[in-house]
C-alpha cells in the first residue's frame, strides 16, 4: 500500500529533479547548434550547424557579430581558481588539523571561519571594495581584492571537508610514528598526509570550482579586468547570440573533464589498494 | 643502581577535573616484564600513554634510566609502543612499515636494510615483506607491529592490550612468543591488559589498578596467594572469600567470627581492633577436602586447624587431576583441583566432607 504511493511519488520527484538540473543545459546545448550568423536564441532551430562554435574560435568569416571577448577573462579565471585552490586547501588542511585538539576559543574561531561561506556574497564584495578604496586606499584587482574574497569564500568549504576527513582519522598511526622516533612534521608528511589525500583532493575540487564561477563577490571586488563569469554577464547587456551558449557548453564540458580527472585519481588510488589486496591473496 | 623506569607519585587529572591516575609509584628493573592489570577505565592505559609521552603528566616524576622525562616529546623517548589495533601504516608495505623508524635515524646505507631483514627474519615476516599489511591476518599484523617497534631498539617496549584483538588460540601462541622474545632481547616490557590470565602467564610483576589507584604490586603467584585487598582477591579470582569480624587477637593469630564459626588466620602487619570487619582469602590450592567421618585430630593434622563442613557435589578425574565440586554451608559453590593420588578413594559425591586449611596458607584482609 505504502509503496504503491511512495514509490511513484519519489520517482516523479527524481524525474523533476533531473529535469531541472539538466533541462537548462539541454536547451543551451540545442540552441548552441543554431544556424549562424542570422539565427538567434530561439526555437525552433532554423538549421543545425556548428557555426557558433567556429565563431568562438574566430574560424568564421567576419560578420556584424563580434567574437566573444573571453580569451583573457578565461585565463584570469583559471589562474584565480588555481591560486584560490592552493591557498584555500593549504589553509583548510592546516586549520582542520588545528581543530583536532580543543583549544581556547575554538568554538568562536569555527564560526568565524564558516561565516565566510554564509554571509551574502554581494555584501562581501561590496565591503571589500569599500575597504580597499576608502580605508586602505589600494586599487582593486582580480588577483588582489577579488582573490581575497575568493579565499574567504572557499576556505570554509575546504576546512569543513578536511574536518570531516580528520574526524574519522585514526590518530594512533601518528602516535605509532612518534613512538618510533619520527618527529611530528615528518609524521605529517609521510603518514598523515598520504592517508588524508583523497580528502585533500575533494577540498581542492571544491575550492577550484567554487572560485571558477564565483560572481557576486567578484563583481565588486575585481576592479577593471573582468573574470569569466563577469565577462559573460557583460555580453548579456548588449544582445544575446547563440555563441554564448556554445561557450557555455564548452565550459561545462571542461567542468566534466575536471570531474573526470578527479574521479580517475580517486579510482586509481582505490584500484591500487585493491590490486595490492589481490596480490596478497595470491601470495 | 638506576632503575630502567621509575614512576614516582605520578598523577593525572583530566582538563575537566576528573582524576585518571592517583599517586602511582613503581620502580622497574631492566629486563623486567611488568603488567598493568585492571578493569577498563582503571587508568592503566593512561599510565602507559604517560610513559610513552602521549598524555601529559599532572604531577609526580617519570624517570627513564635515572633521567626525568616528564616533558620530553614522545619521539625523543627511548620507548616504543604497540597498539591494540596495531596502528600499522596502511599505505606502506610490511618492509616500509618496519623501515620507517630507521629512515629518520640516518644510519649508514645498508645497515638499516640489514637490521630490517634481520628482524623480519626473526619474526617470520620475510615472505610477506613486500605486501601491504591491510589484508594480513591479525597474528601477522601483530608481528609487524612488534618488528616495527623492536627494530628501533627501544629501551622499553610499551604494549597496550596487544592481544585483545586476537582470537583465543592465537592469543595463547603469541603470548608464548612474546615471552620468549622478551627474554631473548632482555629489554623491559610494560604490558597493559584487562585479562588476568595474560598478566599471570607473562609478567614478572603485576600492577593491579582500580579506579586510578594502584591496589597491589606483586609477582603473579603472590597476587594470587597473598592478595592485599578484597578488590585484588575478587579480580584475580580462583579464591574463596570468607567474611566476618575480628573476635580476638592473640599474638600473631587472629580469630574471626564467620558464618562458618570461628576461623583463625595470621595477623597482617597492622593488627586490627576487635570487631573490625575482615575477610579470609582462601586460595583453592590451600584447601584440603577430607571425609567428614574422619576424627577431628586427623583432619587437623592432614588439612589444617580451620575447618568448614561442606557437601561434595561432583568428582571428576581428568588425567592425574581430580576436580572436586563442593558446596559450603552458605550455598557457595567451590571447585578445587587436586592430585588424584592425594584423594584416592577417600571421597564420594553427595557425601558430607570437611574443607580444612592451615591459617598460614590463607590471607587476612581487614576492611
Amino acid at each position: 500500500m505504502e509503496s504503491r504511493i511512495l514509490k511513484p511519488t519519489l520517482a516523479i520527484y527524481v524525474a523533476l529533479f533531473i529535469l531541472f538540473l539538466y533541462g537548462p543545459f539541454v536547451v543551451l546545448t540545442i540552441i548552441s547548434f543554431q544556424q549562424g550568423p542570422e539565427g538567434g536564441p530561439q526555437f525552433p532551430i532554423i538549421e543545425w550547424s556548428t557555426y557558433w562554435y567556429r565563431h568562438i574560435f574566430g574560424l568564421t568569416p567576419p560578420s556584424r557579430i563580434a567574437p566573444l571577448p573571453f580569451g583573457e577573462a578565461l585565463l584570469r579565471s583559471l589562474v584565480l581558481a588555481l591560486m584560490t585552490m592552493v591557498v584555500s586547501t593549504v589553509l583548510g588542511v592546516m586549520s582542520a588539523q588545528a581543530f583536532r585538539r580543543k583549544f581556547k576559543g575554538s568554538g568562536v574561531v569555527f564560526y568565524l571561519i564558516v561565516l565566510g561561506m554564509m554571509v551574502p556574497g554581494v555584501l562581501t564584495g561590496l565591503g571589500t571594495s569599500l575597504l580597499a578604496n576608502n580605508v586602505i586606499g589600494i586599487e582593486r584587482h582580480w588577483y588582489t581584492t577579488a582573490f581575497a574574497t575568493h579565499v574567504a569564500y572557499t576556505f570554509p568549504f575546504a576546512f569543513l571537508v578536511m574536518l570531516a576527513i580528520l574526524n574519522r582519522f585514526d590518530a594512533s598511526v601518528e602516535e605509532a610514528a612518534w613512538s618510533l622516533g619520527v618527529d611530528p612534521w615528518t609524521t605529517f608528511r609521510k603518514v598523515t598526509f598520504p592517508l588524508i589525500f583523497p580528502g585533500v583532493l575533494s577540498a581542492m575540487l571544491f575550492a577550484f570550482t567554487l572560485s571558477l564561477d564565483e560572481f557576486p563577490r567578484t563583481l565588486f571586488a575585481s576592479g577593471r579586468d573582468q573574470t569569466l563569469p563577469l565577462a559573460i554577464y557583460g555580453t548579456f547587456s548588449v544582445e544575446i547570440h547563440p555563441n554564448i551558449f556554445a561557450f557555455g557548453v564548452l565550459t561545462t564540458l571542461f567542468s566534466f573533464a575536471l570531474l573526470s580527472v578527479y574521479g580517475i585519481l580517486m579510482a586509481m588510488s582505490v584500484r591500487r589498494a585493491k590490486k595490492m589486496a589481490m596480490q596478497e591473496d595470491i601470495a | 643502581m638506576a632503575y630502567d623506569l621509575q614512576l614516582s607519585h605520578i598523577g593525572k587529572v583530566y582538563d575537566n577535573g576528573t582524576p585518571a591516575v592517583i599517586d602511582f609509584n613503581l620502580d622497574v628493573d631492566k629486563g623486567e616484564f611488568i603488567a598493568f592489570l585492571g578493569p577498563s577505565g582503571c587508568g592503566k592505559s593512561t599510565t602507559l600513554r604517560m610513559i610513552a609521552g602521549f598524555e601529559s603528566i599532572t604531577s609526580g616524576d617519570l624517570l627513564i634510566r635515572g633521567k626525568r622525562i616528564n616533558d620530553l616529546e614522545p619521539e625523543k623517548r627511548p620507548t616504543s609502543m604497540i597498539f591494540q589495533n596495531y596502528a600499522l601504516f596502511p599505505h606502506m608495505t610490511v618492509r616500509q612499515n618496519v623501515m620507517f623508524g630507521l629512515e629518520v635515524k640516518q644510519l649508514p646505507a645498508g645497515e638499516a636494510k640489514r637490521k630490517v631483514d634481520r628482524i623480519l627474519e626473526k619474526l617470520g615476516l620475510t615472505e610477506v615483506a613486500d605486501i601491504r599489511p591491510t589484508r594480513l591476518s591479525g597474528g601477522q599484523r601483530q608481528r609487524i607491529a612488534l618488528a616495527r617497534s623492536l627494530v628501533v631498539e627501544p629501551d622499553i617496549l610499551l604494549l597496550d592490550e596487544p592481544l585483545g584483538a586476537l582470537d583465543a588460540n592465537l592469543r595463547k601462541s603469541i603470548q608464548n612468543e612474546l615471552k620468549l622474545l622478551q627474554r631473548d632481547l632482555g629489554i623491559t616490557f610494560v604490558f597493559v591488559t584487562h585479562a588476568q590470565s595474560e598478566a599471570l602467564a607473562l609478567s614478572d610483576r603485576i600492577v593491579v589498578m582500580n579506579a586510578g589507584r594502584v591496589e597491589q604490586i606483586s609477582p603473579p603467584r603472590e597476587l594470587y596467594t597473598r592478595p592485599q585487598s578484597i578488590f585484588v582477591a575478587r579480580f584475580i579470582g580462583a579464591n574463596t572469600l570468607i567474611s566476618g569480624s575480628v573476635r580476638s587477637v592473640s599474638g600473631a593469630q587472629i580469630t574471626l567470627d564467620t558464618a562458618f564459626g570461628p576461623l583463625t588466620a595470621d595477623a597482617p602487619a597492622s593488627v586490627p581492633t576487635i570487631g573490625r570487619p575482615a575477610s579470609i582469602v582462601l586460595p583453592a590450592e590451600a584447601m584440603h577436602v577430607l571425609p567428614a567421618a574422619l576424627p577431628e585430630a586427623e583432619i587437623r593434622e592432614k588439612g589444617g586447624s580451620n575447618m568448614v563442613p561442606c557437601t561434595i557435589t561432583r568428582l571428576q578425574l581428568v588425567g592425574h587431576i581430580l576436580q572436586i565440586g563442593l558446596v559450603l554451608p552458605n550455598g557457595e559453590a567451590v571447585t578445587l583441583e587436586g592430585h588424584a593420588d592425594k584423594y584416592r578413594d577417600t571421597l564420594s559425591a553427595g557425601s558430607p566432607a570437611v574443607v580444612a586449611w592451615q591459617p598460614s596458607d590463607a590471607t587476612l584482609i581487614v576492611q
